[in-house]
């Protein structure tokens, strides 16, 4: 079991308006997590700052050992092991191909090599042959699919979803489901916000709760 | 209106006889429209970007500054550059003045706000999503700003046509800089001022023909590039 992230006394601060303060929290590898709370409890500000496009106002954190430095340059390298996927995901204008290898050609990885892995990932999520589709013309569960094929292309240490399961369709729900329990076995740590309160049992996750942006130990939404 | 009907179908017949000075003014007028143009966005989307991404104390100021040099009128411009490249101006001794390098100055001051404007808002315009979702995806920053320009193209080509549209639109600056030398300086704009006084109603009504001509082609253009 190897620690990916320890956050201390971290706070996010919006003017006068604490949203986050979080005494300590740790996040193991290859482990699913739910992070659970109302609307306003800090869910989605935590996801910002565990994929490192947010720094906190005050605290540190340290991922996989070293502590992190919000510097520009330094955040990057970070960054690239965490992928986050927000809850209405954003597709670039082009191809649902052009959308999944994006972050593969950012990383330098060879067109071939490429082109395998995106077919690889739009299987996973059950879009084999949409390759070539436009993403402005996809539906709203086949964008939900897509942002998570683009995601999954790049194999990341850890996968942060905010709200991947809410306004889809119930059986882009279960694939969806049964592809994000799937991933600790694979070596990667889900983090997932929903308000389901089932997701937690359903999907084998481990519960964090939010409250008021303070880590509670049981919340009654 | 039998005036205005007789001097329309003479300028459609001045318009299609192809008359060396309707050229030249044409040539002209596109050439130091598409210099100015091209300098000002060089210029002008740049800062637009920048203004637009960054956060800075007196940003406000400065979208305010922007905003109002695009409703500077072309006559004052030209009198600022006229004050520096006229003889006893600070860049007198470059001889510069009625020339096309000096309406292409002018036609830069007059472009360069309304690209960056337009850059500016095409940048606040933009789905709030595109930055964190390429930077999550593994973008470094520069590949995350190249992103955005690239979901905003549109508005950064609209940021081009509108400058563009402003030079070769304009006289005031054409008539002060260039000094309107048939040949040489004279655009559509200034020879359609000057043949009007002169009582050659069709013939300005020809260059202005041209002058929409032109317009719409560009407009046209533009059309293409967002269909494709």
């Amino acid at each position: 079991m190897t620690i990916l992230y320890r956050l201390n006394s971290i706070r996010k601060c919006y003017g006068s308006s604490v949203v986050l303060d979080i005494d300590g929290l740790t996040i193991v590898d290859s482990r699913l997590y739910t992070l659970i709370g109302a609307n306003g409890a800090g869910k989605s500000t935590l996801l910002n700052i565990l994929a490192f496009l947010s720094p906190p106002t005050a605290g540190e954190i340290f991922y996989a050992g070293k502590r992190v430095d919000w510097n520009h340059g330094s955040v990057e390298e970070p960054r690239r092991k965490v992928t986050l996927l927000h809850q209405s995901p954003y597709l670039f204008e082009g191809t649902v191909h052009a959308n999944v290898a994006f972050g593969l050609k950012a990383r330098g990885i060879p067109g071939e090599e490429r082109r395998r892995t995106v077919e690889k990932a739009l299987a996973i999520v059950g879009l084999q042959g949409f390759g070539d589709r436009k993403s402005r013309e996809l539906s709203g569960g086949e964008t939900q699919r897509v942002a998570m094929a683009r995601a999954l292309a790049l194999k990341p240490e850890v996968l942060l979803l905010d709200e991947p399961l809410a306004n889809i369709d119930r059986e882009t729900t279960g694939l969806l489901e049964t592809v994000i329990a799937s991933l600790p076995a694979q070596g990667t740590t889900v983090v997932m916000t929903t308000h389901n309160p089932e997701h937690p049992g359903r999907l084998n996750g481990e519960s964090i709760f939010l409250e008021g942006g303070r880590v509670v130990p049981r919340t009654t939404v | 209106m039998d005036f205005l009907f007789s001097s329309f179908a003479a300028a459609l017949r001045l318009t299609g006889s192809f008359s060396p000075d309707v050229v030249d003014a044409v040539v002209t007028s596109l050439a130091v429209s598409a210099g100015a143009t091209v300098f000002a966005a060089l210029f002008g989307i740049p800062l637009g970007l920048l203004v637009g991404l960054s956060d800075f104390p007196l940003k406000r100021l400065v979208v305010t500054v922007l905003n109002t040099l695009m409703a500077v009128p072309t006559v004052v411009v030209g009198l600022l550059v006229y004050g520096f490249l006229s003889r006893q101006g600070p860049l007198g001794a470059l001889g510069l003045l009625f020339t096309p390098t000096a309406i292409v100055i002018g036609g830069v001051l007059l472009a360069a706000p309304i690209t960056a404007n337009y850059s500016l808002a095409s940048v606040r315009g933009a789905d709030p999503r595109i930055v964190p979702t390429a930077l999550t995806l593994g973008a470094g920053r520069f590949l995350a700003v190249g992103t955005l320009i690239g979901e905003i193209r549109f508005g950064i080509l609209a940021a081009v046509i509108a400058g563009f549209g402003r030079v070769v639109s304009e006289v005031g600056v054409a008539m002060m800089l260039g000094g309107n030398i048939r040949g040489y300086t004279r655009t559509m704009t200034t020879a359609i001022a000057l043949e009007t006084s002169k009582g050659e109603f069709a013939f300005g009504m020809a260059l202005g023909i041209v002058l929409m001509t032109v317009a719409l082609l560009v407009n046209l253009f533009l059309s293409f590039l967002q269909r494709k």
